[in-house]
């Protein structure tokens, strides 16, 4: 039995058509996915930069990587991944 | 839960159309080619009308074997030209967006929708003025109800430009502006070119 992923940051560059609105759509569709948040950090010429948090009960990070190369996107990089039986945040630590 | 969806080949092709549509704005373009080619069409084979009319051509074959010839290369010329030219321009814009991405997006549904929208706009642009010149040509396929040849020439003059007001008041739908006067400008070009082709 492999953990399920539950939540995901990703940092992502995007063209600018299709809309953040369209992939959100999209992307809320996935299988194992029950909410997404995207927004957009920098726009420039033709592209823009996108930080898409999603989570659910078993996110497949496939079908997503898949799905948002498949609009025109590009994951720059995992930012954030929690995975497991619940959704936890990270610890504040004294050096915070 | 398990999905039952029934399998339409048909209606799964309209969502990707309506899609790609989306994404490659093909609507747009297509009207706008659309009206600028049934306009160049109903314009083209009023001169054909009148150049075989001026030359006292008075066998019905003659008209509707020029006509329908012309019909067709202007059908081949849209449909070859817009899909020459609409998919270089796509594919260079498609490279552009490549390199900005720094990603290869001919296979992603960008990609798809743009080599989709080049097909579709090259149908529009192809069948647009074959189609408005047919209309046209309609009154020498049933010449037999005509009591003369000239009679026929100016029913299908008059269907020109009933056709030309038909587009006026497509374009004028679109920039919603008078529908009658939109209409009226596009008559007058036709007239004007009768008038021409008369005077030659």
């Amino acid at each position: 039995m492999i953990g399920k992923i539950r939540r995901l940051v990703l940092d992502t560059l995007k063209p600018i058509e299709p809309s953040i609105i369209d992939i959100a759509r999209q992307i809320s569709e996935l299988d194992g996915i029950t909410a997404v948040n995207i927004s957009i950090s920098e726009v420039d010429h033709r592209v823009e930069s996108a930080k898409i948090t999603v989570e659910g009960d078993d996110i497949h990070y496939e079908d997503l990587l898949k799905l948002i190369q498949d609009l025109g996107g590009s994951i720059h990089s995992v930012d954030e991944v929690v995975a497991g039986k619940m959704i936890i945040d990270d610890a504040a630590t004294l050096q915070d | 839960m398990p999905k039952f969806q029934l399998y339409n080949p048909l209606s799964q092709w309209v969502r990707k159309a309506k899609e790609y549509n989306a994404i490659a704005d093909i609507g747009e373009i297509g009207r706008r080619y659309f009206a600028m080619n049934a306009f160049d069409g109903v314009l083209t084979i009023i001169g054909v009308l009148i150049g075989n009319m001026s030359a006292g051509v008075d066998s019905v074959r003659i008209v509707v074997t020029t006509g329908f010839t012309t019909c067709i290369a202007m059908g081949i010329s849209g449909l070859w030209g817009s899909y020459l030219t609409e998919s270089a321009e796509r594919k260079r814009d498609m490279e552009e967006l490549s390199r900005s991405m720094l990603v290869d997006q001919n296979n992603t549904r960008l990609g798809r929708a743009s080599r989709f929208a080049a097909i579709i706009i090259a149908i529009i642009d192809g069948l647009a003025p074959l189609l408005a010149a047919l209309i046209v040509l309609i009154p020498f396929f049933m010449a037999e109800i005509f009591p003369t040849i000239q009679s026929t020439y100016i029913t299908a003059l008059g269907i020109s430009l009933l056709t030309l007001f038909g587009l006026g008041v497509f374009l004028g739908n679109i920039s919603r502006e008078n529908l009658i006067i939109s209409g009226l400008k596009t008559i007058i070009a036709g007239i004007v070119s009768i008038l021409i082709g008369l005077l030659l």
